[in-house]
């Protein structure tokens, strides 16, 4: 060290800059070098992998098929897998349960019920991503088994897991987790509403009850309202458009409002109409854009008039919505008049008694 | 005086020489945090069933905006692609803007055109549109036809004409995979504050195409469009993952990105007085989203793919950076409120002073650099093993981080699956340093006078199109 610093001393301003790049340079050589090693290791790592996995493929396909067409196989089939292949198999029968459903699907998860706990083990992983394809497997394979390694997927700090954990467990087939998957839903705040609420539509009528007190809630989050609201509109639920009519008066959320409407869109009833109706002069462009379209599904021809008139809104959307709801309403005379005139909406008109023709 | 000379130039020297470490240091940066994301992202994918993800929840539908230009050889073959992605629920809207040759003659014959009635629901300024046809066997399928106005104006044409929350910006002469929506709509799902996504750009020529589908992936036999394989590899791998693992994604490719539509529409939508829209639109809606306190997101996303032709002759490829420059010059220039102003949060702390200084400057930086050096060297002044040094310190720099992004593509996607695939793009990695980089300087050096002169306009782009049955691209 202590000569190190005496060479230092030594050497001009230009030399030691001279040092510093050469230095460099051979750092940045060695960097160089082992990005190409790195690219060639895994290169061959990857052809491994990819071959162990053909033979693999190749030598459990046809136990596999077997057991498919007769459960006696399954015995035969779990023979074929070796101590350390466990895992592959696991993942080789994941693909074929992706494509099949009913008594088929349960021979797989029989299959692979032996080898289970070791994916069980890997649902403790530090890497949450490791975590989210354990959850995945014992979800697709191992419920209600493994019910408990997925339930704890819910409180993962891990989003992704936990959304991928509630995705399992909010199936019709498992009505016992519909109540835990609800009580988790302050978890998906960030995740696209629809998605959400897609996701809670197909659970099914169990969950219903529980998406109408949700809804009915007022000290429940808009954003998780409106959710439901559109859960229940995905599930076309007929107690609903009431709690929608009910909910509408003393919300602000523009979000919950326009759910709120698309759910009296699709069940609400003619006695809703008034309330609809108001907010068709909202300020809103979107609300007022969901409003006119609630109105053409639910008015008769007495709206007609002023859906014409909402068909002249600023807001494209709103026009459109408009134009829209005068077919809904029946008002196609009215709509084949202006398509013919030289009214400024006439290709507004067109197109909707066009798309009127398509469906 | 002559001292003072020599002083002047040996100090620009060292301005070259820390240019070049701090721009490549920058590029390494990235890359080192683009290994990390790659990384994640490929054990994330693996525990995602993607298509089971999409199709069993709500997708929100998509309508891809496919500007066409004198696209005649290439079009039916990139619809005919479009019309086979798997999404739940899509559009295609082909806007044709003022070809001159047979596009829309093409298209119609080809897929039973008709004209038909679609109400503009924005209003965007775009000039004046023709007709709206739609196709009859494909009810999704409809083409814009308009008069001339440029790539942002059709674009324009196009989102006033889109009905879906989301849109899809692409180039008509692309080839997306059939996957590629179904993974780039992924983060608009989890995050529904996303507002942008851009997915990869990767080179057609050579590959094996069927159907509109690249079927067989292959290197280039054309070596201008084998170093560009490179170079996208290098910028979307090393670049645009680690920008945005930084959260800080400032492009989005004009060939393949997709953007909620409300937003850009509330933005303005295209800007039509630049040649690089696609960037400016994405730094724009950095501005729009924090000067209204709208919570945002742009992501890159690595594994949506677009194929695409790339030029395979100086002349075009020449335009094509000069383009490039331009629209980076414009972009920045007509942004500069936002550099290193922390109001924009990392775009305009981190990524616009990159951009601005190391992409947008670096060409010019770089070409007097070899300029400097060389008068050094004539006339006798320069210090041999620190020429020498230098010189081979720039081309291992450079291929290391060409290697770099070699390394990340063996990490995650593996399109190149021949191991002379590989071995190719280790040679590039070194070969590029001799020439092509200093062309590209070059072009860009160009490109930024001719954004300073004012000038305007693509320059013409030839295309050699794709072949319908398995037979090589534009080779």
């Amino acid at each position: 060290m202590a000569s190190l610093r005496r060479l230092a001393g030594s050497l001009t301003v230009s030399e030691t800059a001279l040092m510093v790049l050469v230095a460099v340079i051979l750092a940045l050589f060695a960097v160089t070098l082992a990005f190409s090693v790195y690219a060639v290791l895994l290169r061959s790592r990857h052809r491994r992998r990819d071959r162990l996995w053909e033979e693999l493929s190749a030598r459990w396909e046809a136990p596999v098929l077997a057991a498919l067409v007769d459960a006696d196989q399954i015995p035969a089939a779990q023979a074929c897998v070796d101590e350390e292949h466990r895992l592959h198999f696991v993942r080789f029968v994941l693909e074929y349960t992706r494509r099949v459903r009913g008594e088929e699907r349960r021979t797989l998860q029989k299959l692979v019920a032996p080898f289970l706990d070791g994916i069980a083990a890997r649902a403790q992983d530090r890497r949450s991503e490791v975590r989210t394809r354990a959850i995945q497997t014992l979800g697709t394979l191992g419920l209600p088994k493994y019910s408990a390694e997925v339930l704890r997927g819910l409180e993962d700090p891990s989003p992704l897991v936990s959304m991928v954990a509630a995705r399992y467990l909010a199936r019709p087939e498992f009505p016992e987790f519909t109540p835990i998957v609800m009580k988790h839903l302050d978890r998906f705040e960030g995740w696209n509403p629809r998605f959400l609420a897609s996701m809670l539509a197909k659970i099914g009528p169990e969950a219903s009850s529980t998406l109408r007190d949700g809804l009915a809630d007022e000290a429940t989050p808009s954003w998780l309202r409106a959710v439901q609201a559109e859960a229940l509109r995905m599930q076309l639920d007929p107690v609903a458009g009431d709690l929608a009519a009910a909910a509408l008066p003393g919300t602000e959320d523009r979000d919950l409002i326009s759910a709120l409407l698309r759910l009296l869109a699709a069940v609400g009833r003619p006695t809703h109409v008034p309330i609809i109706r108001e907010l068709c002069g909202s300020s809103d462009i979107i609300v007022r854009a969901q409003a006119l379209h609630a109105l053409g599904f639910l008015s008769n021809a007495d709206d007609i008039p002023l859906l014409v008139a909402a068909m002249d809104d600023e807001s494209p959307w709103a026009a459109l919505h408009a134009a829209r709801g005068v077919r809904e309403a029946g008002g196609e005379r009215e709509l084949a008049e202006l398509a013919e005139s030289d009214h400024p909406h006439a290709r507004l008109a067109g197109q909707v008694l066009f798309e009127e023709g398509e469906s | 005086m002559t001292e003072i000379f020599w002083s002047v130039i040996q100090v620009f020297n060292y301005i070259v020489l820390a240019y070049f470490i701090v721009l490549h240091a920058g590029y390494l940066v990235t890359s080192v945090f683009a290994f990390g994301a790659l990384k994640r992202y490929a054990l994330r994918m693996k525990s995602l069933d993607l298509t089971d993800l999409i199709t069993s929840a709500w997708a929100p539908p998509i309508t891809l905006i496919a500007p066409a230009y004198n696209e005649e050889t290439t079009c039916v073959e990139s619809v005919r692609s479009l019309l086979t992605l798997e999404y739940p629920e899509y559009d295609i809207l082909v806007v044709n803007d003022g070809s001159k040759d047979g596009t829309v003659e093409r298209l119609t014959k080809a897929f039973n055109l008709y004209p038909a009635s679609r109400v503009p629901t924005a209003e965007l300024g775009s000039a004046d549109v023709r007709q709206v046809l739609r196709s009859r066997r494909h009810p999704n399928l409809w083409v814009i036809d308009k008069e001339n106005g440029g790539k942002a104006d059709a674009l324009n044409a196009g989102l006033n004409f889109c009905q879906t929350p989301l849109f899809c910006a692409m180039d008509a002469d692309s080839l997306i995979e059939p996957e590629a929506l179904i993974r780039i709509v992924r983060p608009f799902l989890e995050d529904a504050t996303t507002i942008a996504a851009g997915g990869v750009l990767r080179i057609a020529n050579g590959c094996v195409v069927s159907q509109g589908r690249v079927v067989d992936v292959r290197m280039p036999k054309n070596f201008l469009a084998r170093l560009q394989v490179l170079e996208y590899l290098r910028a979307f791998l090393s670049g645009r993952m680690g920008w945005d693992a930084l959260d800080a994604t400032l492009v989005i490719s004009g060939a393949f990105g997709i953007f909620k539509r409300n937003v850009v529409v509330d933005a303005g939508g295209y800007a039509t007085d630049t040649v690089g829209e696609d960037m400016e639109l994405v730094v724009r809606l950095h501005r729009y989203c924090r000067e209204n306190d709208i919570p945002y997101r742009i992501h890159f996303v690595p594994d949506p793919v677009a194929w695409t032709e790339c030029p395979e002759s100086l002349a075009v490829l020449g335009r094509q950076r000069d383009r490039w420059q331009r629209g980076l010059f414009q972009s920045l220039t007509r942004h500069r409120k936002m550099m290193f102003n922390p109001k924009y949060g990392r775009a305009g702390v981190i990524a616009y002073p990159y951009f601005f200084f190391l992409e947008m400057l670096g060409p010019v930086i770089e070409l007097l650099g070899y300029v400097s050096f060389t008068v050094t060297i004539l006339a006798g002044r320069a210090e041999w093993p620190f020429v020498i040094a230098f010189l081979s310190g720039a081309i291992i720099l450079g291929g290391a981080l060409s290697l770099s992004a070699v390394a990340l593509e063996e990490l995650s996607f593996r399109r190149y699956p021949r191991l002379s695939d590989l071995l190719q793009l280790f040679a590039l990695a070194l070969l590029e340093n001799f020439g092509y980089r200093q062309l590209c300087a070059w072009w860009r050096l160009k490109g930024t006078v001719s954004a300073i002169r004012g000038v305007q306009g693509w320059g013409h782009m030839t295309r050699k199109g794709f072949t319908v049955e398995a037979t090589e691209v534009a080779d």
